[in-house]
């Protein structure tokens, strides 16, 4: 029986998580207590909030496990380095300073500032932490694991066999040939940010045609077995940090898409063209995840795939995978990038000191309360109207039932990248006049991304082909809208016909289901608009007095905390 | 800082390279930790680039 604490961090989306006695009892990414949005420094506050949350006091921690070997990091990125001197010439001494200015020392660092003895805290190797991350919380006792992402210490790509405990390692694919740097390297063409804009490119794709197929086959050789090498040529070498691809991508694609424009798919040639280029990285990316899944499923016999890495964020691709690579399942734990190595660095250090595997993952509420008491306290100071409701659900779906956007904070925080009903932003999925508010005054995406429906599991597949499925839980894949909806949901519905859906059951987000109960007693339709509580470029509301200063600063309707009513007083 | 824990790394540094028979690397690793360890004493680094994270 241990307190073991994983840690993820130093390079994007740090977080921390607890498993006591082999129960996951708190994970938390940093950026949502920093405000410090996709944060990669080492993560103490995410790290002292598990902690508070778990009542245990760091001394008594019996392990603390890092998700990478930082030993294996220094030795990739100087061998690398030297391999395409002088292309790293410029890069090198920064890339240096990174590493041994500061990764190096990290096990050091975590010992003293955590305070922990040196000795309690130990590393596991990044792709095997994904791996953990993707098995272990999944309700399979079998199953294969693929994990993909930019790159570990060295690995880029990894293949499991998952069975009970043991994670068996069957194939692996390292540095520089990378489905997450290639997606990345492209993210950075068509002009958006790094380890942030790639959902922008899957909302993109959509909107394109796979024309460039024969460009994208100099930049990426795949094998019948899903195996590929990247041509890093077109990358730069990959040596340099400033930009993520070279000039001979620019000749082979044209120029690159300068960042922060406005995006006009309909009107401009280039754009659309950008577009197609986009779609064309989603296929190739789809292509090579399946026949790594299919690979995968050859080798290991299983019906049930995990996935892990930042690639396995792709939702569009996830969906296409459950639907053409033979497995039954597919599941996608809520974190599935980086900052799930937190995770499953906890659960691999739970497991060796003997531990049992965690329950099947039920629920992303893995972060910090909402107070309330507090709420109420400050949202009275700032002149707003504070209500305690008697039925919080009925009065949340009648006010979105009338059209308006209502702010919606319930238990604990999210575990991910994603809203999952616990710091959510509501709206009338019928509704494309609440999309087009909600988009102009408070989130102000690219027209092309699209928002995401709720719906109760129950009634999922009455709306949805393919749902609900494990993924859905987490909004981790896609399901398409069946035709005769495809008008009503037109505010949730992507171009490609799709929905992120999440299906919603009482033990995953119970105040978000009473919500939807509520609301299809209203309208007959089980279904609402759900999207991140948060302003654009900012992570996701977290306390409640994020909570109240985002209510401030933008036109939402009303504000729920818990059973409180917020809204503004009449002028 | 912790002077112990650091040397206690650096050993463990350079057992790991030395375990996988890349003495070769060693000197460049001198170089490099002289270098890390003034990083660490002036408080340098106060800037990387973004695809820093993606790469190194």
């Amino acid at each position: 029986m241990a307190a073991v604490l994983g840690i993820s961090g130093g390079y994007h989306d740090a977080a921390a998580a607890l498993v006591v006695d082999g129960a996951i009892v708190a994970a938390i990414q940093e950026e949502r207590l920093s405000r410090h949005k996709n944060d990669p420094r080492l993560p103490f506050r995410a790290a002292a909030a598990c902690l508070a949350h778990g009542g245990i006091p760091a001394a008594a921690l019996d392990r603390v496990v890092f998700y990478e070997q930082p030993f294996d990091k220094l030795e990739r990125v100087l061998v690398s380095s030297l391999a395409v001197f002088p292309a790293s010439l410029r890069q090198f001494p920064r890339a240096m300073g990174s590493q041994v200015g500061d990764k190096l020392w990290v096990l050091d660092e975590l010992a003293e500032r955590l305070g922990v003895a040196r000795d309690k805290v130990t590393t596991v190797a990044h792709h095997r932490a994904h791996a953990a991350s993707a098995l272990f919380p999944s309700p399979y006792e079998r199953a294969a694991v693929l994990t993909v992402d930019g790159v570990g210490e060295a690995v880029s790509t990894s293949l499991w066999r998952g069975e009970g405990t043991a994670l068996t390692p069957i194939g692996q694919l390292e540095y520089p040939h990378s489905l997450g740097l290639l997606y990345a390297g492209l993210t950075a063409y068509l002009g958006f940010e790094v380890n942030e804009g790639e959902y922008k490119v899957m909302g993109l794709a959509a909107y394109g045609t796979p024309r460039f197929r024969d460009e994208f086959a100099r930049l990426l050789r795949v094998e019948p077995d899903g195996w590929f090498a990247l041509d890093a040529s077109y990358f730069g070498r990959l040596a340099d940090a400033e930009l993520g691809f070279g000039p001979k991508l620019e000749q082979l694609l044209g120029p690159r898409r300068p960042p922060y424009q406005p995006w006009d798919l309909e009107g401009s040639e280039r754009d659309r063209r950008y577009a197609d280029i986009a779609a064309t990285l989603q296929q190739v990316t789809e292509e090579v995840m399946l026949a790594l899944a299919r690979e995968a499923q050859r080798r290991t016999g299983a019906d049930a795939l995990c996935l892990a890495g930042g690639v396995a964020l792709n939702a569009v691709a996830n969906a296409r995978l459950l639907r053409e690579s033979g497995f039954a399942h597919v599941f996608v734990q809520p974190a599935a990038g980086d900052a799930g190595g937190a995770l499953g660095a906890a659960l691999l250090g739970a497991l060796e000191l003997g531990d049992p595997r965690p329950a099947p993952l039920a629920s992303a509420a893995l972060g910090l309360a909402i107070d309330p008491s507090a709420a109420h306290a400050l949202a009275t100071e700032l002149g707003f109207v504070v209500t305690r409701a008697d039925d919080i659900a009925g009065d949340t779906a009648e006010l979105i039932a009338r059209g308006q956007i209502v702010a919606f904070c319930a238990g604990r925080f999210e575990w991910g990248p994603r809203a999952l009903g616990q710091r959510s932003i509501l709206a009338d999925a019928r509704d494309p006049d609440s999309r087009e508010r909600l988009n102009r005054a408070i989130k102000r995406r690219e027209p092309f991304r699209p928002f995401a429906p709720a719906v109760l599991a129950a009634d999922a597949a009455q709306y949805f082909v393919a749902a609900p499925n494990a993924m859905t839980p987490f909004m981790t894949t896609t399901c398409p809208i069946r035709d005769e909806h495809a008008g009503a949901l037109a505010a949730v519905r992507h171009v490609d016909g799709s929905a992120r859906v999440q299906t919603v059951t009482a033990a995953a987000a119970p105040a978000l289901h009473a919500v939807l109960g509520a609301f299809a007693e209203r309208t007959g339709v089980p279904i609402v608009l759900n999207t991140s509580f948060n302003g654009a470029g900012e992570p996701i509301i977290a306390s409640e007095v994020d909570a109240l200063a985002f209510f401030l600063g933008h036109p939402i309707d009303a504000l729920v905390v818990e059973d409180l009513l917020i809204t503004r007083a009449p002028r | 800082m912790k002077l112990t824990s650091r040397l206690r790394t650096i050993g463990q540094l350079f057992r790991h390279f030395a375990r996988q028979g890349k003495w070769f690397m060693i000197p460049l690793l001198v170089v490099l930790l002289v270098t890390g360890l003034l990083l660490l004493a002036t408080g340098g680094l106060s800037y990387v680039a973004p695809f820093v994270y993606s790469i190194f």
